[in-house]
């Protein structure tokens, strides 16, 4: 089992949606969520996913292809 | 002696040893150095700093490190001076400028934080340094890194402007140009940073390196005599300066070095990387990350680590931000090196420029205090600058060829003093 740390940026129009229990369901992988910020426009959510390195995969393009945006955490390291 | 408690998240609080951790484990928040302000009061004094030596490390109590200085003797305390001629132009009375584009010996304000992350991974007996850079970090660490004996290893994207390259490769780190997007370049660098036992100083250091840029705050007050502007126009990339501006004129304040003098603090960035000027227009609490698309290649950092602090930082001191287009960034380069004698680089013209806006606007008032932080040197993003200034004039070696060329000039020009 792996793990990875992340932001996830959610727009508007997928606030409402559950889409980490989705991700979870269908990509098999364990979240555990550490901090979150939600406000009308936006929301942030860091959190750790855990599973198999094919699983991971999935499960990030799953969020990204939502409309998700997958952040390392701790924004760019490049400066 | 050592002034530091240890650190601290600056999200849930919790508090952490002194050692090479950057990230809380329980919440993934960021941390931070954490001082016994108590202990540093009784050494830390206008009449002890008269008498020290005119670098940054004057301010070492509030700095990170346990030990002495092992590098940046001779970085910090740039020239400060009032900007006469600048601020006639923009109208306002009371201009300066705090210039880093001359900062020993790599020519931006990186050489601060780069002086602490290097004295400290030294205390913590790392034997390689290294970077994730679109540039002055880069340089710095090669050039300061080199002096300190140590093994270098720097990352940077591949299509970085020569001048910055040239200034990293002369020191002979190991120079790395990642080829794909900013993305990949970054998330690359995070991995590589995660794996490998080296003290990278943006990524595992950053909360001691961070410190650093503390630095240009106390200079900023100790040569205006101790006082603070009532504004600060600042550039920002990953946000760390402006918010550790923002910490140092607290903490001067707290020491009484200082009265309050509300200082105001503008965040300025190139319109096509602009995620932080947004969020404080917006007065959002979340930062989204944007695809960089400027000529101000030190500041096109689209996903910025410390967006969400620097916002804060902003909003909290009642300031405010703006942006500037590539054209804007050029002329204003061109305004500060024609009035002011001062060659900057991009990120310099994005804070002149978005410093002309909000007097412009109104925001920023003219008959008010105002310092500009210019943190780069011209002569390493000179890309932008081809095929702008026009050529110089060419002559044949005879007097007659140079009145004749030059007739209408010498006719023309007037010294701006007379
Ligand atoms: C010349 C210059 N000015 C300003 C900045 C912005 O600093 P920060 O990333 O702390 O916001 C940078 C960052 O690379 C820089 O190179
Ligand atoms: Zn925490």
């Amino acid at each position: 089992m792996a793990k990875k740390q992340v932001t996830l940026i959610f727009p508007q129009h997928l606030i409402k949606e559950p889409v980490i229990y989705m991700m979870s369901k269908e990509c098999d992988i364990l979240p555990n969520i550490r901090r979150a910020r939600v406000t009308e426009t936006s929301g942030e959510v860091t959190l750790e996913l855990e599973g198999s390195e094919e699983k991971l995969k999935q499960a990030v393009a799953f969020l990204e292809k939502k409309g998700v945006k997958v952040e390392p955490v701790g924004g760019d390291v490049v400066s | 002696m050592s002034y530091v408690l240890g650190l601290k998240c600056r999200e849930c609080g919790r508090l952490y040893p002194k050692d090479v951790i950057f990230v809380c484990e329980y919440c993934f928040g960021s941390v931070e150095v954490d001082y016994d302000y108590d202990a540093i009061r009784k050494t830390f004094t206008k009449a002890a700093l008269a008498t020290r030596p005119k670098s940054l490390w004057r301010y070492r109590e509030l700095l990170p490190i346990d030990g002495e200085p092992r590098v940046g003797h001779a970085s910090g305390f740039t020239p400060f001076f009032k900007a006469e001629a600048l601020g006639k132009v923009l109208g306002v009375r009371e201009l300066y400028i705090k210039d880093d584009s001359v900062s020993h010996p790599t020519l931006s304000f990186k050489d601060r934080v780069v002086s602490v992350a290097l004295t400290k991974a030294m205390e913590f007996g790392f034997d390689t340094v290294a970077c994730a850079s679109t540039g002055n970090l880069a340089n710095s660490v090669s050039a300061l890194g080199a002096r300190a004996g140590l093994r270098r290893f720097i990352f940077i994207p591949a299509d970085l402007e020569a001048g910055k390259v040239v200034s990293s490769l002369i020191y002979k780190p190991t120079v790395v140009a990642v080829e794909g997007t900013y993305d990949e370049v970054n998330r690359l660098c995070a991995e590589i940073g995660a794996k490998y036992n080296w003290a990278f100083v943006n990524i595992n250091i950053r909360p001691y390196y961070a410190e650093g840029s503390k630095t240009y705050g106390y200079e900023i007050a100790e040569q205006l005599g101790w006082r603070a502007p009532q504004h600060i126009v600042i550039p920002a990339a990953g946000g760390s300066l402006i918010t550790k501006i923002a910490k140092s004129l607290k903490e001067l304040k707290m020491l009484g070095f200082i009265s309050d003098a509300g200082t105001r603090l503008y965040a300025a960035q190139a319109t096509g990387c602009a995620p932080i000027v947004t969020t404080i227009k917006e007065r959002a609490d979340i930062v989204r990350p944007v695809k960089p698309n400027t000529i101000a290649k030190s500041l096109a950092i689209g996903n910025p680590a410390d967006g969400y602090y620097a916002t804060k930082a902003v909003l909290e001191s009642g300031g405010a931000a703006e942006s500037a287009s590539d054209d804007e960034i050029v002329e204003a380069m061109q305004l500060l090196a024609q009035t002011e004698g001062i060659f900057t680089e991009t990120a310099g013209g994005v804070t002149v420029a978005a410093a002309r806006k909000l007097i412009e606007q109104g925001v920023i008032p003219r008959d008010e205090s105002i310092v500009l932080a210019i943190t780069g040197n011209g002569l390493k993003t000179q890309e932008p600058l081809m095929n702008r200034l026009g050529a110089p004039t060419r002559i044949k070696p005879t007097l007659s060829s140079f009145e004749q060329q030059l007739q209408e000039t010498l006719a023309a020009c007037q010294p701006r003093s007379a």
